[in-house]
Order: structure tokens, then sequence, then C-alpha cells
């Protein structure tokens, strides 16, 4: 049989009820006839469009009058003008095996450079261009939710006591251009225990709880040292653009998942963001012992700390992938190593 | 001469029955009109009884029936007519169930299949990823409507695929005004925080004309046998239905310009939202089914604000013996894994699951309750998806997704796609030569994007 001529069943579809005509769809040279029960309809072949291929799934010919035939897919069908010209390539692509092959490798490649050099590139020019500003308002916001939901309250240190640490701390961070906007925060938090961190907007808040734990000057330096590390490299704001970052792309790759499980869309955002935030306390730390350093305080005092407080909570942490911070063995060794130098 | 359209028909009677005892022989302008005024009125009951006849004999369409019923008890109280339509809603009562069963006759059902199959999903939706991905989501609209068409494709009825015709240029720019919406939120909710009422404000305002273009875009661009699905709602019906007449948006957007000054003012409104959230939900789904159109004719949902109060409220119950085992199971492990951080993931398995079934419970009944409910001409539903299915459904699905990193998202769809097609069957009480087209006109895709981008399903 000519290639470029032939029948295919069809039925057709007038575009008034929703009645289905069997009939027969002769496709000529430059004329296709459709033949029902009753009549023969003619129609130029330039004329006709084609609804785009999907899988191995019935097309449908639109005719100029508004009717239509559904026809089962058939190369003959290509010769056509297409309903929508642009999903041709994509049609074919998705009937074609390698493509799927090569779609698989190339995501992969793509996730895995845009995760170690991508997300973070893109994170950083967008932090840029953060104006101060307006991070400081959202890290004052940020402090005040915390106080009002309970999770601190007033200190109870001795002021003479906090003075002194003030003193210290300015003196550790004098050197530091922005040290002027740096603020440190004293609260009391049985919740939260010993504990210190940083918020956007250079607030560092340290807990009496932490206080109460370090035994020497040097210990509450070397903390104050990581956190200004944290503050230093704005690590606190890109925590946040980097999560919804990651959170933009792990939805764009699972939304068809989304409303399968809704544990799965979340569980890779959870996984990525712990790694990062391992990276951060590493480069918080680094940037701590040189700190302590430049003002003559042993690196080591940061391992005697960290020791304390994991012997406090009974255990040593397990370094994993679901934990935010590295092992605390690890960090101790380096700091140690550091206050050797 | 008084007016006596103001009376009921209960109290023309009456007003007839005395002036005719106290003065059988008066023929007075003042009788004349209250006999004409009865006619009038008893001709409109007998009209709606007529009707709600034709709709239970003909058209084999019971709640129909006795919505109009219905009406004729409200608007005659005390009358013969309203005890006949009392006999006539009890009468019904008692053969609607044999009515709907004799019509779910194999000669009534129109046959459903889905042809999709996973590995060529599979290979419609890695291409598509991969291109969206290569492209930074510029291809996301061209993706979306490829899936969409096949999944549509391959969702066969009676004979015929079902047909998508929305073009991807529409969904791109419906897509970048929707990112661009949505860049405004998260910097207002993020950064910009004095903003954010201002924001929530616009949104409050937007959410109908989101809901209606969303709606309006996903009909107008489904066709069935060459003819488009049709959504003829308005911004002010759906802000009636989405905002309770604008105190939903009115409490949120409060909240945020911190009107409400005492907490338990907020709390109790809040409850309030709660208890009224099955009725909200029926609400719309109501909107959403009586103001789409297929062929001339507009769908209809008899479904009541209790049966979906029934199934919220069962599927809250089913939390509270997982949320004991959590807290008992928390109790036991407490001691020895005291901060550890497995102790927080120990705990989550039975809240998780508890999670699962309470989930899949409101997924089955509320979408069984829905089509159940739903008519469309001469076509009605029937849906009986079980909830032991669906949690054994999505447990193999999460657990094939997290094994294979994500690659068997396209078999997860397909399978939990096939086990709802077959768990449903339509049947028809009449000719579908009932429905009638015209030509369809265009819309923008802008509101359906939104609804996706923010992640918000009005759709059935």
């Amino acid at each position: 049989m000519n290639p470029l001529q032939q029948t295919l069943p069809g039925r057709f579809f007038d575009g008034v009820h929703p009645v289905s005509q069997p009939v027969g769809v002769d496709f000529g040279l430059d004329e296709v006839a459709v033949t029902g029960d009753e009549s023969t309809r003619r129609w130029e072949i330039s004329a006709l469009t084609v609804s785009p291929k999907a899988g191995r799934a019935d097309r449908f010919v639109a005719f100029p009058d508004g009717s239509q035939c559904q026809c089962p897919d058939d190369p003959i069908l290509d010769r056509l003008s297409q309903e929508v010209a642009s999903e041709g390539p994509v049609a074919w692509l998705e009937s074609n095996v390698w493509a799927a092959a090569a779609s698989v490798a190339i995501i992969a490649v793509m996730l895995v450079l845009g995760y170690v050099y991508g997300l973070p590139a893109v994170t950083e020019s967008l932090v840029k261009r953060v104006p101060i500003s307006t991070e400081m308002s959202l890290g004052s916001r940020m402090l005040e939710t915390l106080g009002k939901s309970g999770w601190f309250d007033v200190t109870r240190i001795d002021p003479e006591k906090l003075r002194a640490i003030q003193i210290d701390f300015r003196t550790l961070c004098q050197d530091l251009p922005n040290a002027p906007h740096f603020r440190l925060v004293f609260h009391n938090s049985k919740v939260m225990g010993p504990n210190a961190f940083a918020l956007p907007g250079r607030i560092i808040i340290i807990t009496d709880q932490m206080i109460e734990l370090a035994q020497t000057r040097e210990e509450i330096l070397a903390i104050l040292a990581h956190e200004i590390g944290h503050i230093e490299h704005r690590h606190s704001l890109r925590t946040i653009v980097q999560s919804s970052l990651a959170a933009l792309v792990a939805t764009a790759v699972t939304a068809d998942a989304a409303s399968l499980s809704a544990a799965v869309a979340g569980a890779p955002v959870i996984l990525i963001q712990k790694k990062y935030s391992r990276q951060f306390e590493a480069a918080a730390d680094e940037f701590a012992f040189n700190l302590l350093r430049d003002h003559n305080v042993s690196p080591a005092a940061f391992a005697d700390i960290m020791e304390r407080l994991d012997a406090r909570e009974g255990r040593a942490r397990p370094g994993s992938f679901l934990s935010s911070h590295p092992a605390t063995a690890d960090r101790m060794r380096r700091a140690r190593a550091y206050g050797r130098r | 001469l008084s007016d006596y359209s103001k009376y009921t028909l209960k109290q023309l009677n009456e007003k007839y029955q005395k002036i005719r005892k106290e003065n059988p022989a008066e023929e007075g302008e003042d009788l004349a009109l209250i006999s004409a005024e009865i006619s009038k009125r008893s001709s409109e009951a007998a009209g709606l009884i007529r009707i709600a006849t034709d709709a239970f004999e003909m058209e084999h369409n019971p709640d129909l029936s006795i919505r109009f019923l219905k009406q004729v008890e409200r608007e005659f109280p005390g009358t013969r007519e309203q005890a006949d339509a009392s006999k006539f809603i009890k009468r019904i009562g008692i053969e609607k169930d044999h009515k709907i069963d004799s019509l779910k006759k194999s000669e009534n059902q129109l046959e459903l299949e889905f042809s999709a199959t996973g590995r060529e999903y599979f290979q419609v939706w890695i291409v598509n990823l991969c291109l969206t991905l290569v492209t930074l989501g510029v291809f996301s609209a061209w993706a979306k409507v490829r899936k969409k068409r096949y999944l549509y494709s391959n969702l066969i009825l009676d004979g015929t695929p079902f047909q998508y015709l929305a073009s991807p240029m529409p969904i791109l720019r419906g897509r970048l005004v929707a990112a661009a919406l949505f860049l405004l939120y998260y910097s207002s909710s993020h950064f910009y925080v004095s903003l954010l009422p201002y924001v929530l404000s616009i949104g409050a305002i937007l959410a109908p004309w989101v809901m209606i273009r969303s709606i309006g875009f996903n009909c107008r661009y489904s066709a069935y046998r060459n003819l488009a699905f049709d959504f003829r709602g308005t911004y002010f019906q759906a802000l009636k239905v989405l905002s309770a007449w604008g105190l939903i948006p009115g409490y949120v957007v409060g909240i945020s310009f911190g009107f409400w000054g005492a907490p338990w003012l907020g709390a109790i409104i809040a409850l309030g939202f709660v208890i009224y959230f099955p009725w909200w939900m029926k609400n719309i789904k109501t909107f959403t089914v009586n103001h789409t159109r297929y062929g001339g004719q507009a769908g209809a949902f008899y479904a009541t604000g209790g049966s979906f109060f029934r199934v919220y409220a069962v599927a809250g119950l089913i939390t509270i013996p997982f949320g004991i085992l959590t807290g008992l199971l928390g109790f036991a492990v407490f001691g020895s894994l005291k901060g550890s951080p497995y102790l927080h993931y120990i705990l989550s398995v039975p809240a998780y699951a508890g999670y699962v079934f309470a989930y899949a419970y409101m997924q089955a009944n509320i979408t069984n309750t829905v089509w159940k409910n739903i008519r469309l001409g001469p076509v009605f539903f029937h849906c009986r998806l079980k909830t032991m299915d669906l949690v054994k459904l999505y447990m193999t699905n999460a657990a094939g997704i997290i094994v294979s990193a994500g690659l068997l998202i396209p078999w997860a769809v397909i399978r939990t796609f096939r086990y709802r097609v077959e768990h449903t069957r339509i049947y028809r009480s009449g000719p579908m030569t009932g429905f009638e087209g015209d030509r369809r006109g265009s819309v923008s895709a802008a509101g359906a994007e939104l609804v996706d981008f923010f992640d918000f399903d009005v759709s059935l």
C-alpha cells in the first residue's frame, strides 16, 4: 500500500452532540474523505490539524467546520499540520528509550552539580544583595518571636560578669569591619539549656546555662568566636535563602509525588539542609580557631567546652548524615590541632 | 382592597373558609381576589410537584426531585400540597436505592478505562523533567501540558479518550505572573514583614478570582467527544463561598494587622472555623459542580455538610489511638534514649502512621461522597475507594519512591490514578443527545497557575 494513501477507522464527533459515529477516514494525496453510514465528506488535507501525539493514545483530527475525528495513532497523521507544533519534538523524545536514559543521566549530573556548586553560588549572590538593614529587622523579629513563645527569659547572671563578657567580646571582634553592628544578647533558657547561636542581623545569643557550664573565660570566648564566624559568613541568612531554594528545586522535581506522599517530598530537603548545616559549622569553627589564635587564646578551649557539653548530654552525638553538626570528636581533634600549631 | 400576596396559602385557605362560613351567600370582590390568589398558589405548588415527579420517574434523579419537594414543604406550610410533598419524599426515600440500583445495569454503564502504563509515563515524565531543569524551569509549562495530555489521552470513557486542549504559552505566562506574586509573598513573609498584611489583603481580594479562573481554565481546556467543559461561576459567588462573605480573609488579615486584641477572641474564631470547615468544603464543591457545564447542562451537587462533617470527624478520631501510642512509646524509650536525636525519629513512626491512616480515610470517603452526589444531566457517578487500599497504595508508593531515589514517581502516579479509575463507575439514565454544545471561549491561564504554585487545590 502506498504509505501516503491509507484508510483509518475513526469515530466522528460533530461538535454539537457527544455522540460517536463510526466512520472510515481515507487519506488521499491532497484530500481526506470521511465516510459515515449516510454520507461522505471531503476536505483538503492542508486545512486539517491533528492533536499532538501522547504515547499510544488515539489522536484527534480537527476539520475546518469544528467537527473532529478520533483515529488510532498512525504515522500518516504526521502528514497533517500539528495543532501544537512545539510538542512534536518533545513527543519524539518521549517515545525514545535512549532519550529517557540520557535524561536520567543529565538530571543526576545537574542535581549533583547544582547541589555542590550551583546552590551555594546562587545563595552567595542572593545574600550579597540583601541589605543589612533588612537582615537586621529580620533578626530582631526572630529574637522577639523566640522571646514571646517562651524559649527564653531575662538573664539571671551577675551584671558584673556580663559586663566582663561584653568587654571580652568587643575585644575579640574589634578588628572586624562590621564589629560596631554586632549585638551580644544574654538570656536564661531552661528549654534550650547550654546553647549559643547567631541570628540574622549580626545578633548573637548566649544562654545563662552556657555561661555557667564554661569554667574559664577562654571557653566563653571560644563559643563567641564560633558564633562570630557564623555572623561573618552570614550563615543564618544563607540558611534561610538556601533552604528556600532547595525546597523550590525539590518541589519541582517531586511535584508529581507530592499528592501521593507528603513525607517523600520533604525528605530530600531535610537531608540537603543537614549537609549544608555541617559545612557551615565547619566553616565557623575554622574562622573561630583563627580569630582565637589572633587574640592569643588557644583553640583548645573550644575543644574543652565541647567536651563538657557532650559529657553533660550523656553520650557522644552520632556523626551521620542525619545530624546537623559534624561529629564532636572530629571538631575537638581539629581544635586541639590548631591549638598546638 | 387588600393585597393578598403577603399571606401564606394556609392563611388564605382559612380566610376563605371563614368568610364562607360567616356569610355563605356573599359573592364579594374580596372573596374573588382570595380565590384567585389561592388558585395561583396552588398551581405553583402543583407545578413544583410535577417537576419533582418527572425528575424522579423520568430522569431517575431522586435528589433533584427531593429538592423541589422540599421547596414545596418550605413555601406552602400547613397545606394539602405540603402533605403531598412530604408523602412523596417518604416514598422516594423507600424507592430511591432501588431506583438507582435498577439503573446500575451494564446497559446503562459507560465503560471507563485507563490505558496508561508506568513505563510510558516514565518516559514522558523523565524527558519533561530533564528539559525543565535544563531550561531552568521555562519548559515547565510544556511539561505540564505533556503530562496532562498523556493522562487525559489515556482516560477512555465509552471508547473515546478525554482531550486536554491547553497550549503551553498561556500556561508559561500564567506561571510568570504566579512566580512574581509568589516572590512578593515570600519576600514579605521573610524580609519585608511590614508589607505582609497588605500582601495578604491583596491575596484575600484575589483569591476568589484565582479560584474561578483556575476552575474555568481547567474546564475550558478539558474536552470529551469534541465538546469542552465550561465554568460559569462569578467573582462574587466565589467570594461568598470561599470566604463566607469575607469573614475568613477578614479574620486572617485582622490577625496580621493585630486587630484582635485578646488572644481568646482569635482562638474562638479559629475554633469556629474548624467546626465550620466541613460545610465550607461542601460549599466549595457545590459551587464548583453547580457552575460546571458540559454540552449546555450544568452539574448538580447534592451532598450535605453533615456528610462531610462525619468524614472529617472520623478522620480526627482515627488519629487519637496513634497519638496515645506515640505517647506510650515515648514514655517507654525516653529513659534509654534521652538526648539521642534518634528519639525524634522513633517517635515519628506511629505519628506518621496515624497521619497516613487518617489521610487515606479522608481521601477515600470524601472522594466517594463527592462523586456519589454529582449529577451531570443524565450522567451519575459511583466511586468506591477503600481506606485500607489507599493506605497500602500510599505506603508502597512511598517505599518505592524512596528506594528508587525518585525514579518510581511516575509508576506511583499511574497506579494511584488507575486505582481511582478502576473504582469509579459512570452510569447514564438517559441518552447522551441531551447534551448540546456551543462555541467555547478561551480563558487566561494565570488563575490556574497561581493555584498550582501555591499548592492550593480546589479541584475535585
